[in-house]
């Protein structure tokens, strides 16, 4: 074969037409997020509500402190990150080493499949099933045996359940998919003669899972826990649904908190005219974005691969 | 270790193969274990969504009649005509938005941009799609609500469905026309082909399954989200909507009717509609599926 | 090297592309610059689509959107909309509270704003408001048997006292004074059970008229703050419900919960196995001390509505404050109240029993067309219905109220209001 061909010497160089208008629509997505950020910024007119912004009590119209809505966003999302990591490893460990490729080959899109059910659709099963039953069941039940351990016991959990433990179960399930996913593909990553090596040298499945998958796909790993999270961090109208969104720090783990995502949702159509609570609720939104970014940049940076995949928020 | 076998100094074939150590029973049996115990996690996983769509299913099918899909009665409470309508309208207009600007985006970047602009575009648009959907509402409410003047509208609630889903598109036709196989690109430039040329009658007949496959996602997920709408429109009874006036999305008439006392229509129009939602939504992804794995097949055939 | 779709996930690796354009700094500086162009023309033009009072509604049929106040929202849902004769116009009602109801007409963006408050600079937004009809709001609870079938004794010096944290649990001493010696008993022998009080987390008018008779009973009480009258809520406990649906949902859930809820849901909380209080007019502590007299705490009947509704309404001065009044609070926003109370109280005719917690419901719409929604057309179709509804929605042809506002529970306005109403309807522009 020749060397690579280059472009026709008769072709003007410069800035010809059919150089420059093909980069137009490749700028639409960075003008989309420069649009967004400089919307909110205009929209919250740089309004500076001084170090009370960071502060801890929310009372529209008067007070304008959003902490609480940072550590509720926190307070669920961390909680379901690890769960959903755990159960995700646990899920991926099993579809890479243990299962049979006919069972493997229906299961995985199964569990895949669970991630385009619309957060609405979560929403209105945890509201009205999940809810009541962990506030009949499961809290009375951890309230009475383990509420010696702090935390679990003071104040007694409420009678529909609405609060953080079904919070943090609806959150998981959105989160599994995507962790579940990304640590199978980082498993599914490691070359096979690593693997081969591994169980050649007399290691049982567990021990080369542990051993050498793990630590190759590590970043891979890593990075679904970065994923998972800014899914659940950024999750409005399930948590909006199903948590009893206040704006005050839960005293135990029955309790209710309020997120940023869910605040914003909610209190939007309360805020109509009033500037200030609009600027206020639009510097919410700045912050919610500038986390999710930093999460999210921090999770793709760590899988150095062109990779989409067809799940929401991923 | 010093319990188990030296595999490394045993003497006979027998010492190996017949190791009944303590040590080496246990890691065996731990094994074996695991391999019952992990595959269980897969359950916790399945069970509630199948509790979810059981709950769903059996609260709206018993007052789930013909009517409800089709009845565009805009005072009849158990009606969900109008609203699939309405959505139906909505999507068309935001994907075909969304089409516009995602494709020739993803297209321009897969083919026209130096790996490093490439790479910050890419970045870009990654993380829009990580940019939780509130966020992109305020983003619709004020700029098109209330700086735009359009009102609670439709083509409010239909541009920034549009934004949301242009990320998607992108990405997908991005890589669509990234992963054309380099011979063919070859081929095609070596024979005289202009960028243009190349672009729609080599690659679009090879990466349109997958283009398409991304359309079909990018209106499964559009279909089911409801901040960017519920910020963006208001209710409304009637179709077909004109440019301005309010309309109903599925999502939204769930949000509305969600917290009605039990047993109330409006309630059992909440099911319904998450019902039709699910539908639509599996069905969708199923078809994505099923496309991607038709589309591997045939990209493997141009390859003999 | 191909790609390779894995059940769900699509990874390529890169590909280096031999003929990729080989682009100098320029063609992506003028690249920028033309995306800039075509963005500002995009804005501009999308600026300009919406400036544009269009003419663009050339379909017959007109959508008059609502939204507003959840009290009301039944009303118009239910009843008059479906009912409304006019040909061509269509009416979509939402509930979102009034507070948003207030704003959303403030800003255009419906045709109709629903609220159970008067908005007082109203005229500086082109809007008018008046009261289409009168409603009442009933203090819910949710106790075991027996108390579930019994009618609580409540006022307004007890309710503020729930709802700022004074007074925690069921058994209470000032709850106990107030009931009969039956009730007090039964009362009294539930184990201490804690009250969770429900409040609305929207901008609600049900939290102003709540909040207009804590603060007409209890001296401590803040001031009414338009509609959200959060910063009297100090108890702990206090739960939240998303509008008047919500707070029967969360009045359902919690056993021991008290809830403000507007008497249009009535059916609804009745199903969800809550009981109304009786409330107390202001006669019961006008002494000081609680009476316990069975006559002193009224039930919510048509008839106890209308007493209150009159007596307040005669004792209104429209001709100094228009009809930015209020039933319980009185005349003025300012406070410069001209009677004790808005209805019944100190004054009422003997016999006359007078429901407290009554309330004009107000309609809000503009008096300019402007914007995309409220066009001329839709104007003019706007004040037409509103014409209907203080006819024909009020009053059926015998001359009593209409079978609609008793299916809510509410009472129909009285002709002087009626009156007063089309005065302000006149001053919409081009409309007569």
């Amino acid at each position: 074969m020749n060397a690579t061909p280059t472009a026709p010497r008769h072709r003007a160089y410069g800035a010809t037409i059919g150089r420059i208008v093909p980069f137009v629509p490749a700028l639409i997505p960075m003008a989309i997020l420069v649009g967004i950020v400089v919307e909110l910024l205009i929209s919250s007119k740089l309004t500076n509500f001084g170090w009370g912004f960071w502060g801890s009590i929310w009372d529209p119209p008067s007070q304008w402190g959003i902490a609480v809505f940072i550590a509720g966003s926190f307070l669920t999302a961390l909680p379901a990150l690890f769960f959903a990591m755990a159960i995700g490893l646990g899920i991926a460990i099993a579809s890479t080493t243990y299962l049979p490729g006919w069972i493997t080959r229906w299961l995985d899109p199964f569990v895949d499949l669970l991630a385009g059910i619309p957060s609405i659709v979560y929403g209105i099963w945890g509201y009205l099933l999940v809810a009541p039953f962990f506030g009949s069941v499961i809290n009375p039940a951890l309230y009475a045996h383990i509420g010696f351990i702090p935390g679990f016991g003071g104040l007694a959990p409420r009678a529909d359940g609405l609060g953080l433990p079904v919070g943090v179960f609806i959150l998981t399930l959105m989160a599994l998919p995507i962790t579940t996913l990304l640590i199978r593909d980082a498993l599914r990553s490691v070359p096979r003669d690593l693997w081969e090596a591994g169980l050649g040298l007399g290691a049982t499945r567990w021990e080369t899972v542990r051993h050498v998958a793990i630590p190759y796909g590590s970043r891979g790993i890593l990075s679904a826990a970065f994923l998972g999270f800014g899914r659940a961090f950024g999750e409005t109208v399930a948590i909006a649904m199903v948590l009893n969104v206040v704006a005050s720090y839960p005293t135990n783990v029955y309790g209710s908190t309020g997120t940023m995502a869910a605040e914003m949702f909610l209190s939007l159509d309360s805020a109509f005219g009033n500037t200030q609570w609009l600027a206020a609720l639009s510097e919410m939104a700045l912050v919610l974005l500038a986390i999710s970014l930093a999460v999210n940049i921090i999770g793709r940076r760590l899988v150095a691969r062109i990779v989409t995949y067809e799940v929401p928020g991923l | 270790m010093a319990s188990a076998v030296n595999h490394l100094r045993a003497e006979t074939a027998e010492e190996l193969l017949f190791d009944r150590s303590f040590r080496t029973r246990w890691r065996l049996g731990f094994d074996k274990a695991i391999g019952w115990v992990l595959p269980l996690l897969f359950l916790v996983a399945i069970i509630p969504i199948l509790d979810l769509v059981y709950y769903i299913a059996s609260q709206a099918l018993p007052t789930f009649t013909w009517t409800v899909l089709t009845s565009t009665n805009p005072y009849d409470p158990d009606a969900l005509g109008v609203p699939i309508e309405t959505t139906a309208a909505i999507m068309l207009f935001a994907i075909a938005l969304a089409v516009l600007l995602g494709l020739f985006g993803g297209v321009a970047t897969a083919e026209f941009l130096p790996e490093r602009a490439a790479g910050w575009v890419r970045m870009a648009a990654n993380m829009l799609v990580g940019t939780p959907s509130v966020v992109l509402g305020y983003f619709g409410y004020f700029l098109f609500v209330i700086t735009f003047g359009w009102g609670l509208s439709f083509i409010a609630g239909s541009v920034t469905l549009a934004f949301f889903m242009t990320p998607y598109i992108f990405r997908i036709s991005d890589l669509a026309y990234s992963s054309i196989p380099r011979p063919i690109r070859e081929a095609a430039y070596g024979s005289g082909a202009r960028p243009y040329q190349y672009v729609l009658r080599v690659g679009a007949p090879i990466a349109f399954p997958q283009i398409l496959n991304g359309v079909f996602l990018a209106l499964a997920i559009g279909v089911g989200e409801t901040a960017p709408i519920v910020l963006t429109t208001t209710q409304s009874v009637i179709f077909p909507p004109t440019i301005y006036s309010p309309v109903t999305f599925l999502t939204g008439t769930i949000w509305e009717n969600f917290s009605q006392p039990a047993g109330s229509p409006s309630l059992s129009l909440a099911f319904q509609a998450a019902l039709l939602l699910m539908v639509v939504v599996v069905a969708l992804n199923i078809l994505v599926r099923v496309i991607s794995a038709r589309y591997q097949k045939r990209l493997e055939g141009l390859y003999q | 090297m191909s790609a390779q779709n894995t059940g769900g996930t699509t990874q390529t690796e890169q590909l280096s592309t031999p003929m990729k354009r080989r682009s100098g700094g320029m063609s992506v500086g003028v690249a920028v610059a033309i995306a800039i162009v075509l963005l500002i023309v995009g804005i501009a033009g999308g600026y300009f689509l919406g400036k544009s009072t269009n003419s663009s509604t050339s379909s017959s049929t007109i959508n008059l959107t609502e939204t507003g106040s959840s009290l009301l929202y039944p009303l118009f849902k239910n009843y008059w909309f479906p009912n409304y004769t006019a040909s061509g116009v269509v009416l979509s009602a939402a509930s979102t509270g009034s507070g948003t109801g207030q704003s959303s007409a403030e800003l255009g963006l419906v045709n109709i704003g629903a609220s159970d408050g008067y908005l007082t600079n109203a005229s500086t937004t082109n809007l008018i408001n008046f009261p289409v009809a009168i409603s009442a709001q009933l203090i819910y609870y949710n106790l075991p048997a027996p108390l579930n079938a019994v009618h609580l004794n409540l006022n307004g010096s007890i309710l503020a006292g729930i709802y700022s944290g004074s007074i925690t649990t069921w058994n209470n001493p000032e709850i106990l004074a107030a009931q009969s010696s039956t009730v007090a008993g039964e009362l009294s022998a539930m184990s201490a059970q804690t009250i969770y009080p429900v409040k609305r987390s929207d901008s609600s008018g049900d939290t102003f008229l709540f909040t207009s008779l804590c603060y007409m009973s209890d001296a401590a009480f803040p001031y009414p703050v338009s509609t959200s009258g959060l910063s009297g809520f100090t108890g702990t406990n206090v739960l939240t419900g998303t509008g008047n649906s919500g707070m029967v949902s969360t009045a359902q859930g919690q056993v021991g919960s008290i809830a403000y809820i507007g008497i249009s849901y009535e059916a609804s909380a009745a199903a969800a196995g809550l009981e109304y209080a009786a409330v107390g007019n202001n006669a019961t502590i006008a002494n000081g001390t609680y009476a316990a007299a069975a006559d002193d705490y009224i039930l919510p009947t048509t008839t106890t509505i209308s007493n209150d509704a009159n007596l307040g309404l005669t004792r209104l001065d429209f001709a100094t404050y228009g009809l930015a009044v209020s039933l319980i609070l009185g005349g003025s926003y300012a406070g410069a109240v001209t009677l004790v109370h808005g209805g019944g109280g100190s004054n009422a005719a003997a016999g006359v029993d007078a429901y407290p917690i009554v309330n004009l419901e107000y309609a809000l719409i503009k008096t300019l067309p402007g914007g995309t929604v409220v066009t001329a057309a839709a104007l003019a179709a706007t004040v037409a219905f509103m014409h209907w509804a203080l006819t024909y929605g009020n009053y059926n042809s015998a001359g009593s109220a209409s079978a609609w506002i008793n299916g809510v529970n509410f009472v129909p306005l009285t002709p002087e209001v009626i009156g007063y109403d089309n005065v302000e309807l006149a001053s919409v522009s081009g409309i007569s």
